[in-house]
């Protein structure tokens, strides 16, 4: 199995830390996003939607998605578990995922998409055409993480961990929600001690790293 | 179990037509979203997100997101499945349905959230405070939309279903996003012969009319 990654962007991290949770190794193909190779010929050809991250299997097949690759992995790697251990935990988990995904991680792209100059003409990811940053969306970006940041003091507030009292992916895509948002200069704000609490728990995991 | 709907509204549906595939009933309770009884005290004591669908199961865990809602549907109601049955099917039917929700279903939604009038400074679902509309983020939807189009086109030309060769919760999902589409008055293209069959075909099931 390969994994097409990118060493400084937020999504593939969060598949990158999914393994190093799991305990596993992978060979690891790095695509220079900065430089659009995602969107040129050869890589489109390996995915048609010029996304990463993208995992290749052993029979050459491609899945992509964050989640559907760490599904996958969940699925022939069970332990330890990071996706839930029976119906209810499994749903929670991927609501709470979903949450952070649609609070934290699109709040952040939207306003990173839509002011960062590098990217002003590739304000939707994948198209290799030019598309114009909005920066009405970035202003929303940024207000979208405020209320993102208040949701979490108070959950973390009631909660160790983003989807109830273990460690899962929900955990994952947060800690990578909070970090992208330091993209655009947004910290967790001073005085949210329950998220510093989380963030710090989270972040010092060796897998971190990844 | 108690199941909070809204029959008028794209993302519930979503859950209804899987709970009829599934040949399940729950009691279901509407929630009157025309007139913001989402938002209001009452749901938001159920909900604090003011979001449909919401499932409440009998111990009174909440759950949103229509995908968390089905997953837990799925793993108590294993039959027929819908959402894979092995590491590679589950994995693929993910990455395709959130395809479809990307690409179509948040394209619609990202068209009709910053042009209709009654949604005018409610720009983002769930949110009490006021988010002003972006015209030029509805104009990205709607070339979003047209290449949501052309790729299914180009899929369905060689695959039956949605995640290929097995109806699964990416049907519904796509389903679901193309019929939302007749609200900005959008719909299939003209002439795109291999998504009029598939959407025929989807729609001749009992489940579509949930």
């Amino acid at each position: 199995m390969k994994l097409y990654d990118c060493q400084i962007a937020p999504s593939p991290r969060r598949v990158r830390i999914f393994l190093a949770e799991k305990g596993l190794t992978m060979e690891k193909i790095e695509v220079d996003l900065l430089g659009a190779e995602n969107l040129k010929p050869e890589y489109l050809k390996i995915n048609p939607r010029g996304l990463v991250p993208t995992l290749e299997l052993d029979d050459g097949s491609r899945i992509d998605e964050v989640v559907a690759i760490c599904r996958y992995i969940e699925a022939l790697h069970p332990n330890p578990p990071l996706m839930g251990t029976d119906p209810k935990s499994a749903a929670l988990i991927e609501s709470r995922n979903r949450h952070m995904e649609i609070d934290g991680f699109d709040a952040a792209a939207d306003a990173f998409r839509n002011s960062a100059p590098a990217f002003a003409n590739r304000g939707t990811q994948g198209v290799p055409k030019p598309v114009p940053a909005i920066p009405a969306l970035a202003e929303r970006g940024m207000e979208g993480l405020n209320r993102f940041f208040a949701g979490l003091e108070s959950w973390l507030g009631e909660n160790e961990y983003i989807a109830g009292p273990s460690y899962t992916i929900a955990d994952i895509t947060g800690l990578i929600a909070v970090d992208f948002a330091g993209w655009v200069k947004m910290e967790i704000p001073a005085g949210n001690k329950n998220t510093k609490r989380w963030y710090d728990a989270v972040s010092s995991r060796p897998s971190a790293k990844a | 179990m108690k199941f909070y709907d809204c029959r008028t509204a794209p993302s519930p549906r979503r859950v209804r037509i899987f709970l009829a595939e599934k040949g399940l009933t729950i009691e279901t309770i509407q929630v009157d979203l025309a007139n913001q009884e989402n938002l209001k005290p009452a749901f938001l004591a159920i909900n604090p997100r003011g979001v449909v669908p919401t499932l409440v199961l009998d111990d009174g865990t909440v759950l949103d997101e229509a995908v968390a809602v089905c997953r837990y549907i799925e793993e108590t109601h294993p039959n027929p499945p819908l959402m894979g049955t092995d590491a590679r099917s589950k994995a693929i039917i993910e990455a395709r349905n959130r395809h479809i929700e990307q690409d179509g279903f948040l394209a619609v939604a990202n068209v009709l959230r910053n042009t209709s009038a009654a949604l005018k400074d409610r720009a983002v679902q769930g949110v009490t405070e006021k988010v002003p509309q972006i015209p030029e983020l509805a104009e990205r939807g709607r070339a979003s939309l047209r290449r949501f189009f052309e790729d299914l086109e180009r899929h369905f030309a060689n695959h039956p279903y949605v995640a290929g060769s097995t109806y699964s919760i990416a049907d519904i999902t796509a389903l679901v996003a193309v019929d939302f589409s007749r609200w900005i008055k959008a719909g299939i293209p003209p002439g795109n012969v291999y998504t009029e069959r598939w959407h025929a075909e989807m729609s001749a099931r009992p489940s579509a009319k949930a």
